[in-house]
């Protein structure tokens, strides 16, 4: 019994009742997780959703809000991670909120002007741009003529995704940090409109290219759930396989790379090396080394070949652990990791921090454990956390999932059920379904809507990185330039799921 | 025992041995087993009014023309994302897995299916580049709006795998000192005007490889409210490069081809299979 | 000669009293003549030296005559070309020019009295006329709200130097037989007792020391220089240190001769003057003021010559007296070599003063608008301030190291150590030194931050920072030529003729010329040879047509002014590195709406803390309000209290003379 099909309670609330409400759950200890607009083909008038779990191990709540003339109360104040939300409400569906403590545009970068809101039906949009300066805060003060605006990118150094980082810099001490993202915004949210829901992995792989299986299984899930179809036991395992295996090469990357600003070039190569042998695996087990191309709502495409998978694990698992070892005790590495980038568990609850990074602020939440979806349920899962808070504390717990990723995907080898691998999975006309999964970086959320013709007419994507980068910045005021990168890494962030 | 000084990660590093790969320049790189990459057409197998492989096409790679038998059906592999969705629905088998992925071509024809297809070669472009780059090259890559796939096989070639170096190919931080730029994505609003700043940026000569589907066509994210169809139109481009993503050896290979020391092995697009070019295999 | 010299004084003393007259052109006229004039005369007179000039006035009985050492011309000569075109330029500080001229005549004229009159009454109303002369030029400027304060803080300063010094003065002249003549001073100087010769030396080095800077003294500087104009700075930086380092190494030197105590007391010396110029340096290097910067960067040199003194005082201890000459050469050349090159920035400072209204350092293209003339002067004179060849700052400190290196020589190990230890601390403040050059020069001047195009420095400014560059340019390369006027110098206090030993033809050598040496004249002539190269690329590149691109910002084209480094930016990693010295200060608030996440303004300050005020001078100051307090009793206001007030002084006096 997988968790997509767990019934999501619905709710409908007035836009009066929504601070109101929003408090009070807050105080009972829900936790919001996203929020999002669309225009119902049947009134044609926006309606915003807001996706929340009211304890941390129930099915999630959503409540329905109708905002009259297109204007909603902002709940930022309360739960301070809606806030970026309700800006790209603003910027993609033309709503507006009331006492938005920022209300600038996100999505659309300055400069921007499209002629219509581009997720409102209709006609396409029409968007033009001329860069505009940022609206960064204003600096004032005895001496705000010695605060240099430092900007990097979008084109940066290196191999690197485009996004501009602003640092108001004072000589290697930094006052304050604004990371200018969505200059990779590709409207992909859009793109799912009108599509066949058969054929929406194919897109959703590639919302977020390093977590493609994860985005591929949270939109499953969320077709699923609205075509309420079972997905058959040995595929369900063979999805725990793929996204652990996804898991694996990302984690192993992110070693290499964190071994890489803290010029520990060995490490470096060593994660990187071991982050091919997992590419290769997975290159041999889907013929994609993004393990792309095998998810399809109702099951997977086709049979995996894994007869190589055991030795190729077993050969990643022996270097790993020696590796896992030095990492964790080379003083070298550790003194920069110690103390830095240190995020709070406030901090991480309030601006909704997921995935390892939240783990290591102390917060145990995993969706597959939480929310358990799929085979997670039957298999022997463990949830790494640490309470470090720090770039260490985020190394930890990665190492630990790499370990627990590799005794799943073993327990799955040994277990795998036989069976159909697809069962028939078509949402009827003007139905709706909530799914996620947890990626490599966190919870990733798909909320699709089906139109009368059977196909998607809304698909909203939350990506765990669009949480992560928001609460990035804030690990970042007041610290040094040197540790900048390393703290960078230290959370893993990917800006392709972000922009979207 | 726990391992803290540093020089002993020197000893290690020795100690795990060699991983760089021999760079044997047919196809048939090491590690790249089991590989999908673009799908055959055996138009000789299609069925008359069959229009199965086109509706399953995301990124519109296949088209199909009225008329009957298989010479309607055009396949163009600067859309394909090798998602094998037409393989799978294919009631007849005219589409198969390959794994084709060495699909570099210095020309957007070269990546259309077709029955006979001659392109221009390069030799008055070899002279000049031997004689400009020697044989190293400097890369600017910018990321114009990628889903991060490409980016992932791109840092790939620096791992000790493929060890990009070797072919004294390296990345640059400015594109002062670059040769190429390497554009990845499909070109959103927002990175137009950096991917033109890097390029006028660029030192003359100065060569443009679209990497990924993407990069050359927009794939199945191009298009749309906030992105363009790939590079052209944007800037030159020298090289088209489709895959999604394209494979560390497939970037090589596009890479070396670029620097006249591979031959380009697609055309009409089909991989010849001795590892030179069809129309240089008949002359 | 000493005609000039006597037309000098005169010349200033009429241009004093046209300034009270308010008649500013003439009396700008005057002084900056009389200051040609001296330099000229002193120049003109180092060579052969020695004539003694009675002046008509007499003070307590006492003639006043003027009996010029050659080091004594040399440092006017350096000191007045500075001082000159300050004056003809004035002050760019518009309010009371009439002011600043009787304040720079005053100090000129104080300067002049403490190098030549020859004793200590007329010694200690030349310096107190020095001190006030400074102090009534940065009144007159009155740049900042709370500039009087900062400016008695300096006078007070210099009044307990003057206590100091009164105090030396005695104890030597009842040494000397009660005489109060300078002749008698150094007579039986050997005779002195060790206790007495260290107890006079320091408190000439904390009398003269607040005049130059030395700790803990320094730090008057940045305050009073920060509040008055750049030309100020070029008279007290110039002729007026000098006069006070003079006068230090006069006391040192010639009145307490060789002798028991003298090995401390070089010790001590040595120490004080490293310790400053590291702390100075330091300083320095955090400021994102002209005048400030300049001001701590004076501190420092003063700081270096103090350190060569005290190496000098160590040597003769130690039976050296050739490196013992070098040594005191070494200082008098350091120090005149600076007073070119400061006064040469300070003027350019007050080139972007006029022109921009104000003396922060920042990026404001000041060279892209200047003509080349401006450019080439003040990089001259930034590079000899930086040590860089082959300017002369860069002569001065390598012949400082060269000296510092041979501590080997002595015999003692305290000796050795003292003279290594301030080697090193040097070699620290000539890494400071050369990037709060560069940081002046970069951003203050050089600097482009492509705002609005800066507006023109005067013609008037731009050719006297060139003057005062290709001064500092000339002094190093003649350096072998210059330096034989200091023989008889160096003869009559170390009988040696370490000025001479430290030419060999065109190189410069430390004594000897197995140990090192450099010639800044032939470099002068192979340098142009390096700029070859480039010169030839930049001709083969013109065969290409060139195509010019923005400045790549990472795809974005930025704001350049507020993507600029700033001042601070540049000196903040100093800052935290040394923040046990600096401790530094920052202040940032963030002004947020809804909740803290929500930021929407940055307020930000930040300073660093002085060293000894805080230890030092503000609880004397506190005690000094105290007492002041406490004596405010005595003003009742009652004129009877008064009058029984003056009928108790009375009988305190008559008891005192009918003892």
């Amino acid at each position: 019994m997988s968790a997509s099909q767990r019934e999501v309670t619905l709710q409908d609330l007035t836009t009066q009742a929504l601070p109101g409400r929003c408090r009070a759950a807050l105080d009972a200890g829900a936790r919001m997780q996203f929020m999002y607009a669309w225009f119902p083909e049947d009134t044609g008038t926006p309606e915003l959703r807001y996706v929340l779990h009211p304890g941390s191990g129930s099915a999630p709540h959503v409540w329905r809000c109708r905002p009259q003339s297109d204007c909603a109360p902002s709940l930022a104040a309360s739960a301070p991670l809606l806030s970026w939300y309700e800006r790209e409400t603003t910027d993609l569906c033309g709503l507006l909120f009331r006492e938005q403590p920022l209300p600038q545009p996100l999505v659309l970068l300055p400069g921007t002007a499209s002629d219509r809101p581009p997720l409102m039906p209709g006609p396409a949009p029409f968007v033009r741009y001329a860069p505009a300066p940022h609206q960064l805060p204003a600096i004032a003060g005895a001496a705000p003529e010695d605060v240099q605006t430092m900007p990097f990118g979008p084109v940066r150094a290196d191999v690197a995704e485009s996004t501009q980082l602003i640092f108001y810099y004072i000589g290697e001490a930094i006052l304050h940090y604004h990371p200018q993202l969505f200059f990779k915004h590709r409207g992909m949210e859009k793109r799912f409109e009108g599509i066949e829901p058969g054929l929406g992995p194919v897109l959703a792989e590639r919302v977020s290219g390093v977590g493609g299986v994860a985005h591929a299984l949270a939109y499953c899930h969320a077709v699923e759930s609205a075509a309420r179809c079972e997905v058959p036991r040995r595929a369900a395992w063979l999805r725990v396989l793929l996204a652990e295996l996804e898991r694996l090469y990302n984690h192993l990357h992110y070693l290499g790379y964190l071994c890489h600003t803290t010029t520990l070039k060995v490490g470096e190569a060593q994660g990187k090396y071991l982050e091919e042998l997992a590419k290769q695996a997975n290159c041999r087990v889907s013929g994609s080394r993004l393990l792309r191309g095998l998810l399809v709502p109702g099951g997977v495409r086709r049979e995996p070949a894994l007869g190589e998978l055991a030795d190729d694990l077993m050969q990643i698992e022996r270097r790993f652990q020696r590796y896992a070892e030095l990492l964790s005790a080379t003083n070298s590495h550790l003194d920069r990791l110690i103390t830095t980038g240190v995020l709070g568990r406030q901090l991480a609850f309030d601006q909704g921090a997921t995935g390892p990074v939240e783990r290591a602020s102390g917060i145990e939440r995993d969706s597959r454990r939480d929310q358990p979806y799929g085979a997670y349920a039957e298999l022997p899962l463990h949830v790494a956390i640490h309470d470090g808070c720090d770039a260490q504390a985020r190394q930890q717990v990665r190492i630990a999932e790499i370990t627990h990723s590799i005794t799943l995907i073993r327990a799955v080898l040994e277990g795998l059920p036989e069976g159909p691998l697809r069962s028939e999975c078509r949402p009827p006309a003007l139905c709706e379904g909530l799914g996620w999964a947890e990626t490599p970086r966190g919870t990733a959320y798909y909320a699709i809507h089906i139109g009368s013709d059977g196909r998607l007419s809304r698909v909203k994507i939350k990506s765990p990185s669009f949480s992560n980068w928001r609460v990035f910045p804030y690990t970042v005021h007041d610290t040094n330039m040197m540790d900048y990168a390393i703290n960078e890494a230290s959370f893993g962030l990917a800006v392709a799921g972000c922009d979207r | 025992m726990a391992l803290k000084v540093l020089p002993l990660w020197t000893l290690y590093g020795l100690t795990q041995g060699k991983a760089t790969t021999r760079w044997r320049g047919e196809g048939d790189e090491p590690g790249q087993r089991g590989l999908f990459g673009m799908p055959r057409l055996d138009p000789g197998k299609c069925q008359d009014a069959c229009r199965t492989c086109a509706q399953v096409c995301l990124p519109q790679a296949i088209r199909v023309a009225a008329g009957p038998g298989g010479g309607r059906v055009s396949v163009d592999y600067g859309r394909c994302v090798a998602c094998q969705l037409c393989v799978d629905a294919c009631p007849t088998g005219a589409f198969s897995s390959s794994s084709d992925w060495a699909f570099g071509s210095r020309t957007r024809e070269d990546l259309v299916w077709a029955q006979a297809a001659a392109s221009a070669d390069g030799t008055g472009l070899k002279r000049e580049i031997r004689r400009v780059f020697g044989r190293s090259l400097h890369i600017r890559h910018v990321d114009a709006g990628s889903c991060n796939g490409c980016e992932s096989e791109l840092q790939a070639l620096n791992n000790p795998y493929y060890n990009l170096h070797r072919f004294g190919v390296f990345f640059t931080a400015s594109p002062r000192f670059a040769d190429l730029l390497l554009v990845t994505g499909p070109v959103t609003y927002a990175m137009r005007g950096p991917l033109r700043e890097a390029y006028a940026a660029m030192p003359d000569p100065r060569f443009v490889l679209a990497a990924g589907t993407c990069a050359v066509s927009g794939g199945t994210n191009g298009g749309g409210y906030s992105c363009g169809t790939g590079l052209d139109g944007v800037l030159p481009v020298d090289l088209y490069l489709p895959g999604c993503p394209p494979n560390p050896p497939a970037i090589i290979h596009a890479l070396l081809m670029l620097l006249q020391r591979m031959p380009q092995r697609v055309s009409g697009g089909q991989i010849a299979p001795n590892g030179a070019r069809r129309g240089d295999s008949r002359a | 000669m000493p005609e000039l010299l006597r037309i000098v004084f005169w010349s200033w003393l009429a241009g004093a009293v046209c300034a009270l007259a308010g008649l500013t052109v003439i009396a700008r006229g005057l002084i900056a003549l009389g200051a040609a004039a001296g330099m000229w005369a002193s120049f003109a007179a180092v060579a052969h030296g020695t004539a003694v000039l009675s002046l008509p006035i007499s003070l307590i009985g006492q003639k006043v005559r003027l009996h010029d050492a050659p080091e004594a011309l040399w440092f006017i000569g350096f000191g007045l070309l500075p001082a000159a075109l300050a004056v003809a330029l004035g002050t760019p500080i518009g309010r009371a020019r009439a002011g600043w001229l009787f304040g720079a005549a005053l100090s000129l004229i104080g300067a002049l009295g403490v190098f030549a009159v020859q004793n200590a009454y007329a010694f200690l109303i030349a310096w107190e006329m020095m001190s006030l002369g400074g102090a009534v030029m940065i009144l007159s400027e009155h740049t900042r709200p709370d500039a009087g304060r900062r400016t008695l803080y300096m006078l007070g300063l210099l009044e307990v130097g003057a206590v100091a010094i009164l105090l030396a003065l005695l104890l030597l002249s009842r040494h000397a037989g009660d005489s109060v003549a300078f002749e008698r001073f150094g007579r039986d100087a050997d005779t002195l007792s060790a206790g007495t010769r260290i107890a006079v030396g320091l408190l000439a080095l904390a009398g003269f020391g607040a005049k130059l800077g030395l700790l803990p003294f320094y730090e008057w500087f940045p305050g009073a220089y920060g509040s008055g104009s750049g030309a100020t700075g070029a008279i007290l930086s110039g002729v007026v240190l000098n006069a006070g380092f003079f006068a230090l190494s006069r006391t040192l030197i010639d009145w307490l001769a060789s002798g028991g105590g003298e090995y401390v007391l070089g010790i001590l010396v040595t120490s004080v003057g490293a310790l400053t110029s590291i702390l100075a340096a330091l300083y320095a290097f955090q400021q994102d003021d002209w005048r400030r910067l300049l001001a701590f960067s004076t501190a420092e040199n003063a700081g270096i010559a103090v350190t060569t003194l005290g190496a000098s005082l160590l040597f003769r201890a130690g039976g050296e007296p050739a490196l013992a000459g070098l040594a005191w050469t070494v200082a008098v050349l350091h120090l005149s070599g600076h007073s070119l090159a400061k006064g040469g920035l300070f003027l350019s400072a007050d080139g972007v003063y006029a022109a921009g209204g104000s003396y922060r350092l920042a990026q404001r293209g000041w060279l892209r608008s200047a003509r080349i003339i401006f450019g080439l002067g003040a990089l001259f004179a930034a590079m000899s301030l930086a040590a860089m060849p082959p300017q002369i700052g860069f002569v001065t400190e390598w012949f400082t190291f060269q000296t510092l290196f041979q501590g080997f020589h002595l015999a003692s190990l305290g000796g050795r150590l003292t003279l290594a230890l301030a080697g090193a601390g040097l070699a620290l403040t000539a890494a400071v030194a050369f990037a709060t050059f560069i940081k002046a020069f970069g951003i203050g001047l050089l600097g482009d931050g492509h705002g609005p195009r800066a507006p023109r420095i005067a013609l008037r400014y731009e050719a006297a920072v060139l003057l005062l560059g290709l001064a500092v340019l000339g002094a190093a390369v003649g350096m072998p030529l210059w330096l034989h006027a200091l023989q008889s110098a160096d003869v009559a206090h170390f009988g040696v003729n370490a000025a001479r030993a430290m030419t060999s033809g065109w190189l410069l050598v430390p004594l000897t010329d197995t140990f090192a040496f450099i010639s800044p004249s032939l470099l002068i002539l192979v340098m142009p040879l390096l700029a070859v190269l480039p010169l030839l690329l930049l001709l083969n590149g013109r065969r290409h047509a060139v195509r010019r691109a923005p400045v790549w910002y990472g795809g974005l084209r930025e704001d350049p002014e507020r993507s600029a480094t700033t001042s601070l930016t540049f000196s903040n990693a100093m800052r935290t590195f040394y923040s046990f010295i600096y401790r530094p200060t920052l202040d940032t608030a963030r002004e947020h709406r809804a909740v803290a996440y929500f930021i929407h303004k940055l307020e930000f300050g930040h300073d660093v803390a002085d060293v000894f005020g805080p230890v030092l001078f503000d609880p004397v100051r506190r005690t000094v309000w105290r007492l002041a307090g406490r004596l405010r009793a005595l003003q009742s206001g009652d004129l009877n209290f008064y009058l029984g007030l003056i009928g108790a002084l009375l009988v305190v006096i008559l008891a005192l003379t009918l003892r």
